[in-house]
This record gives C-alpha cells, sequence and structure tokens, in this order.
C-alpha cells in the first residue's frame, strides 16, 4: 500500500465534488452585508452569526453541517495515514507505538462521527455531496513530519472542530433541536480527545528539540489563521464561529496559546476586510 | 408567456447568464400561473455568495435575489437551474397568493414573523412540487420545525400545508398559531 498519499487520489464516490481551496479563498464576492440603514426586520435576520433568529439560519447549519461531515471523513483518512505513513522508532519520520494507538482510537472516533453526520444531514434534509468538498483537513494531513502532522491537523484543524461543535451545539439547544444538540455534544467530546492527543504528542515529541517545537507551532500558526476563514471564526459579537475557550483549555492549550489563537482571528478578519473593500471598490 | 426582465445583464463576479436566468423565471412564473401581461422583474446582487431573497414589490413584480441564492452549492460561482427555479416557484406562488382577495389581510412580508414566513414557503414549495419541479422536501420540513418546534404538532401541521391548494391568509396564519400553542 502506497505511503503519503496525496489528496488527489483520496476515494470518493460520484456524489461528491471537490473545490480546490484557491477557488474558494479566491471567491472576490463579499461574505458580509453592508448595514442595513432601516435597522429593521431585514437587518434583524440578516446576520451572518448562527443564531435562531437568522432568516438563513437553519440553511447555515445544513452547510456547515455538511462541512463537518466532510472534515469527519477526512480526519478518518488522517489518521489512519498516520499509522500507516510512519514506522515505529525514534527518529524525525517515525513515531512511539503509542501514538499509532492514538491515532487507531482516532480512526474509531472518527467513522462514528462519520455515521453520526450522514443521520444527523438527513435530519436537517441535507443530500450527501449536496455541498462542495474541500480537503484542506486532508491536505494537512500529508505534512511528512509526524510532529507537524498531528500540530497541524489535532491542534488547528481539530481545535476548530471544537469551536465549530460547540457553536452548532449551541444552535441546536436555541432553535430547541434535540437531535442536533445531543449529536454534537456527544462528537464534541471527542474532539476535545483528539486535541488533547495532539497537544501531549506535541510536547512529548519535542521535549528536548525545541526547534522542531517551533516549527510544529509555526505550522499551527499558519493552519490557524488560514482556517480562522477570513475572522470567521473569533471572539467577537458578530463571529458566526466562537472560540471554546474552555473546551480549547481542556483540550490542553493553555490561555496564552488561546490569545494568540484570539489575535490570528482578529488579524485574518481585517485583512479580508481589506481585501474585499479593494477587490469591490 | 410571462414578461420577465433581470438585472444585471451581464455578471463580472460569477458566470451566471441574464437570458438563462430570464429563461427559467419565465417557465416557472408560466407554471404558477401569473398572467401573461405581468412584468417580473428580478434583481440579482452578484457581490455577495449569500442567499437572502424577497418580493420586493407587487406593482411592479420585483424580486429581489442574493446570487448565492442562484448559484450551485457543488460549483460555486455557477448558476444552478434548479435553485433558480426553486428560488423563483417559492417567490412567484407567493406574488400569487397577494394578489388574490384571499390574502389581502395578510401582513406586508416585512412585518411577517419567521414562523408565518416559513410557513408560507412550504404552502408555495408544496404547490412547486405538485407543478412538477424538483424540490427538497426535508430541506423545508427542517426549516419548519426549526420554526414551529421539533414535534409531532409542528409535523402534522407541516404535511397539511405541504398538502394544501386555495389556502386563504387566515388558513395559513391559523395553522401558525396551531403550532405556537403547541410549543408553550
Amino acid at each position: 500500500m502506497k505511503k503519503m498519499l496525496p489528496p488527489e487520489e483520496l476515494a470518493r464516490d460520484e456524489r461528491f465534488t471537490r473545490l480546490p481551496l484557491a477557488a474558494r479563498m479566491g471567491d472576490r464576492r463579499r461574505s458580509s452585508r453592508p448595514a442595513d440603514a432601516s435597522g429593521g426586520p431585514a437587518k434583524r435576520r440578516g446576520g451572518l452569526q448562527l443564531t435562531p433568529d437568522g432568516a438563513n439560519a437553519p440553511d447555515q447549519a445544513r452547510g456547515l453541517m455538511h462541512g463537518i461531515f466532510v472534515g469527519e471523513i477526512q480526519a478518518l483518512e488522517g489518521a489512519g495515514r498516520t499509522c500507516w505513513d510512519f514506522e515505529v522508532g525514534s527518529g524525525d519520520d517515525q513515531v512511539p507505538f503509542e501514538l499509532k494507538l492514538d491515532m487507531a482510537r482516532q480512526c474509531w472516533d472518527e467513522s462514528r462521527h462519520c455515521e453520526i453526520s450522514i443521520k444527523l444531514s438527513e435530519w436537517m434534509g441535507t443530500e450527501i455531496g449536496e455541498f462542495a468538498e474541500s480537503t484542506f483537513l486532508y491536505e494537512a494531513a500529508c505534512n511528512p513530519d509526524p510532529v507537524l502532522r498531528l500540530t497541524g491537523v489535532n491542534r488547528a484543524l481539530e481545535g476548530l472542530a471544537i469551536d465549530v461543535f460547540n457553536t452548532m451545539r449551541e444552535f441546536g439547544k436555541a432553535a430547541g433541536d434535540p437531535v442536533l444538540e445531543f449529536c454534537e455534544d456527544w462528537m464534541l467530546a471527542d474532539e476535545v480527545t483528539h486535541v488533547k492527543m495532539g497537544s501531549d504528542w506535541l510536547r512529548r515529541l519535542t521535549a528536548t528539540d525545541p526547534e522542531r517545537r517551533e516549527r510544529a507551532l509555526e505550522f499551527q500558526r499558519v493552519v490557524d489563521k488560514l482556517f480562522s476563514i477570513g475572522g470567521v471564526r473569533g471572539e467577537g459579537k458578530d463571529s458566526p464561529i466562537k472560540l471554546a475557550r474552555r473546551f480549547r483549555e481542556l483540550a490542553g492549550f493553555t490561555t496564552e496559546e488561546v490569545d494568540e489563537i484570539a489575535a490570528l482571528s482578529a488579524e485574518a478578519k481585517a485583512e479580508n476586510k481589506a481585501r474585499l473593500a479593494r477587490t469591490t471598490g | 408567456m410571462a414578461n420577465v426582465t433581470v438585472s444585471p445583464t451581464e455578471f463580472h463576479f460569477v458566470t451566471f447568464d441574464a437570458a438563462e436566468v430570464t429563461r427559467l423565471v419565465t417557465e416557472v412564473a408560466d407554471l404558477v400561473g401569473l398572467p401573461s401581461d405581468l412584468p417580473v422583474h428580478v434583481a440579482i446582487d452578484e457581490t455577495t455568495p449569500l442567499g437572502r431573497t424577497r418580493v420586493a414589490s407587487l406593482d411592479p413584480v420585483t424580486l429581489e435575489v442574493e446570487g448565492g441564492a442562484f448559484e450551485n452549492a457543488k460549483a460555486p460561482r455557477t448558476l444552478s437551474e434548479r435553485s433558480v427555479r426553486d428560488v423563483a416557484a417559492r417567490l412567484l406562488f407567493r406574488v400569487s397568493d397577494r394578489l388574490s382577495p384571499d390574502f389581502a389581510d395578510a401582513p406586508a412580508d416585512e412585518e411577517l414573523t419567521l414562523a408565518q414566513t416559513v410557513a408560507w414557503d412550504v404552502y408555495a414549495v408544496g404547490r412547486a412540487a405538485r407543478a412538477g419541479l424538483t424540490v427538497s422536501k426535508p430541506r423545508r420540513l427542517y426549516h419548519f420545525r426549526n420554526r414551529h418546534g421539533f414535534n409531532d404538532v409542528a409535523d402534522a401541521a407541516f404535511e397539511r400545508l405541504w398538502a394544501a391548494d386555495g389556502f386563504s391568509w387566515a388558513e395559513l396564519d391559523a395553522i401558525c398559531q396551531e403550532t405556537q400553542t403547541a410549543r408553550v
């Protein structure tokens, strides 16, 4: 079996359509609405926050849930590849056997999440493949250094998953959707464990190699900023995806590390705003 | 044949074709049964991928659509025939209702609650399905449950609305009050 499987070789059936990251990021259209001068119902219903009083909230939730579903597939593929791509050993391109056990456990969790996501999507009226798939999670799982791979996937992207699951769980609770709330709560618990695995292995594998740790953290910063999605994830009142501080702390992030992610998100938001101002005149 | 116009006539942020949108909306307007001499204008905001839509005016009939509502979710920035038909049917059935005396006492769109808006959408999309358009009933059910409750009363109300024809505003609003009572 091939090692280091490139993203374009991931197996999907005809229901799925892949959207290159460059195409998604290169969209010149504004993803926020200008303020509604009337201050009336149109404004009340037009925000991007995922709250039940948003007119498009159910469709926003459906789209987000589909994104979570394809993310679960890729997380399963990524953790599975990490079990296979590296030999057991103490070299920089090797991993301890216990790390493989953690990845095997994560595969088990992600498989369950895929099944939950399929059932949940059906409940929300979404067809598999209704929305385009980006493979950014799996792409981060292609890093040839296992420490960078775990830092990028388990700490940055699974960390984003914590924020998304928590946001969805809160939405389900506020909307009175017991199925959504319950499913997100269970998956959120697993994500905290996955992020904790990333935090633990980062510290253990780089305990005597500060330079490698810094490279891994830098990779995480790049991934975190990129997937703040132009500031969509953040701590602002208008952030559609809230940074889940408490759950991140449970997953091994220090307060300073969460502060840094919040700052990166704010920076990404400001850059996105400036970019849109340039492109839309 | 309905008298449909679309603006803008050329798109720069998306690859929509105004003539294609005109053709699709015309087809739907005829299916809905709008008078053939009724002008219908579709104003598309191509600068946003968001998907808000509304009937901005009845005289002349003007539909305002954010570009995301017409696009293919699998291929951003490209037109989805299914989405155009879906949105046009939902809005034009509402226009047709508002032109009827049975809906004379319906509040203006801006005054409708989300529950009333979604109930009206279900009533419209159910008729679109029976007119032969491809629509997603599960999607509409999820919207309806979000506004009317995740319970058996709401589900039964949804089925009645979906199957309805010739409703008045009073009947539609009565269903909203029924689900509201069940939530308290």
